[in-house]
């Protein structure tokens, strides 16, 4: 009884809760968009107070030079959209690939990806990408998005192995089989759409990640490099004034806090679109 | 020549036997039955003829399916015998249809490798399903063709995976359990409409099942299965008028005694 009262009621509240997620990221992707084309101050013009408070005249205060912190705010979303898209892109290409690849191996090669998969995603972050900022010579946005991307492969692939196998030992995949469906038609036209659904979720779920740890990489200085105003390196140069000036710290921490929630949010939501049987009943 | 011949099958796991010394052969436009118990090895069996046995089950003897050999063949003759030679209708609807495609569009896929092979106008083939889906007695075919398998029933989900069988246009149709996961009443329907189908077009039928009555209505000839073995072979009225082997006659008079039981008369 209780379980049939509370259905609609909590598919209600996680369509709400997927309203404001898309709204949040809206929000990103519309400042992101903006920067492109305006600014509220020139980016490296160093006109105003030096650490100053937010006023109406600078939404989120100044930092140490006298920039304008809501201007490299702005910029920092775009860095941040960049960033959580470009990783998710390689980690999706090589890892579906990689994963439906193992999902149809033999039995050895197929123990040798998971096992492959496991370490790689054993391996921490931050190292593999001090190691490929190690071996491209500079740190640069290209070599977070590249690090990211490869640690989300392996998640990616572990992920899409483990759903395919699972499709793969389906009867409808054995029916297709005996009407003479050949193995890449299977991969394209049930297998891919069946594991689509809990695939993007994870994706969402890994873009987040990526906005959080590339806000790391900057923090650490092995992100986009100056004058790129990263979230993670807005937070790092404010460090040192932190008690004076919280503000500079907390303000890209709630861009991040904001774009994150949002995707998270988001997440959920896709999930119910991408099944048919979730789709009606909202 | 026979459409089918299966000559000393021998099916095993880890050096088990699952089925042994199996032989039978079905002639083009001949029903014929495989029945036993659940483990008996008929679900493998047809699994052999279409070539799809899982990787740690291995198939030795001969089955030679219209004039090819199926055991040991490369996949991509294999790959051109499945859908042409035969295609099988499975056990339960649901799970043998895919959940996320549109009904009309599974129908739709093999209809048009059929097209392909045959150099077929692929132009036709929307109207074609429709009409598969009429002949397989689906009311309103259209909004059945733009549902899911969860939003039909399992009688229409059945009749949906015959439509994508007969899209096929198969030599012989594996029928492996057709009606055992639906009621008394659909299961009937089903049986009279395989019946026709059969019969209008042709094809020849290897229908599996671990129910006498069921089988004994649809098939022409009958080979009984136990533990992998084949223990009786004939043709039906033989096989269930005069059962030679002991397991068959426990079989023919269980059935009998399950007619009597419900007052009707065999």
């Amino acid at each position: 009884m209780s379980a049939i009262a509370a259905a609609p009621v909590r598919r209600s509240r996680r369509s709400w809760l997927f309203a404001i997620g898309l709204i949040l990221v809206g929000i990103n992707v519309a400042v992101a968009l903006l920067t492109l084309v305006w600014l509220p101050y020139d980016p490296s013009s160093t006109a105003g107070g030096r650490l100053e408070a937010p006023s109406l005249l600078h939404w989120a205060g100044t930092d140490r030079l006298g920039r304008d912190l809501f201007t490299q705010i702005m910029i920092g979303s775009r860095i941040a959209l960049m960033v959580g898209a470009g990783a998710v892109a390689i980690g999706a290409a090589i890892g579906v690939t990689l994963g439906v690849l193992s999902a149809f191996a033999t039995r050895l090669l197929d123990d040798a990806f998971a096992a492959a998969f496991d370490i790689l995603i054993a391996f921490p972050t931050l190292l593999l990408a001090m190691l490929v900022v190690a071996a491209s010579d500079t740190a640069s946005l290209g070599s977070a998005i590249l690090a990211l991307g490869i640690a989300i492969s392996a998640i990616v692939a572990r992920l899409t192995r483990i759903l395919a196998k699972r499709v793969i030992g389906m009867d409808y995949i054995t029916a297709a089989r005996t009407s003479g469906t050949s193995w890449p038609q299977i991969v394209i036209k049930h297998v891919l759409p069946n594991i689509w659904p809990t695939l993007l979720v994870n994706f969402a779920l890994q873009f987040g990640l990526a906005v959080i740890a590339e806000a790391s990489l900057s923090y650490l200085g092995l992100g986009a490099p100056p004058p790129n105003a990263s979230w993670g390196r807005l937070l790092q140069e404010a460090q040192g004034t932190v008690y004076t000036a919280p503000f500079g710290a907390i303000a890209p921490g709630l861009a991040l806090l904001i774009l994150v929630i949002g995707i998270n949010l988001s997440a959920d939501g896709l999930r119910d679109i991408g099944d048919p049987t979730r789709r009606g009943s909202r | 020549m026979s459409l089918l011949t299966v000559e000393g099958l021998k099916i095993s796991t880890d050096g088990r036997a699952l089925v042994s010394d199996l032989s039978f052969a079905v002639g083009a436009g001949e029903r014929m039955g495989l029945i036993g118990e659940s483990g008996s090895g008929k679900s493998l069996t047809a699994m052999a003829i279409t070539g799809l046995l899982p990787r740690n089950i291995s198939a030795r003897g001969s089955i030679t399916l219209d004039g090819q050999q199926v055991i040991g063949a490369p996949e991509r003759n294999l790959g051109q015998l499945r859908g042409s030679a035969t295609a099988v209708i499975f056990q339960e609807p649901l799970t043998a249809l895919d959940p996320l495609t549109r009904l009309g569009r599974q129908i739709e896929e093999p209809l048009r490798r059929r097209y392909r092979r045959d150099g077929l106008d692929p132009k036709t083939v929307k109207h074609e399903v429709l009409a598969l889906m009429e002949r397989v007695a689906l009311p309103q075919p259209e909004r059945i063709a733009a549902a899911y398998p969860y939003e039909v029933s399992g009688g229409q989900r059945q009749r949906v995976a015959i439509a994508m069988a007969l899209a096929c246009r198969p030599k012989l149709l594996i029928a492996d359990e057709p009606t055992t996961a639906l009621d008394v009443t659909t299961q009937a329907e089903i049986l009279k409409l395989l019946d026709s189908l059969v019969r209008d077009l042709g094809m020849a039928l290897l229908f599996i099942s671990h129910d006498l009555p069921v089988v004994a209505n649809v098939v022409d000839r009958l080979t009984v299965l136990r533990n992998g073995k084949a223990v009786e072979q004939g043709p039906v009225r033989d096989v269930l008028g005069a059962p030679k082997n002991p397991y068959t006659k426990t079989l023919v008079e269980a059935a009998r005694a399950f007619d009597q039981a419900l007052g009707r008369t065999p």
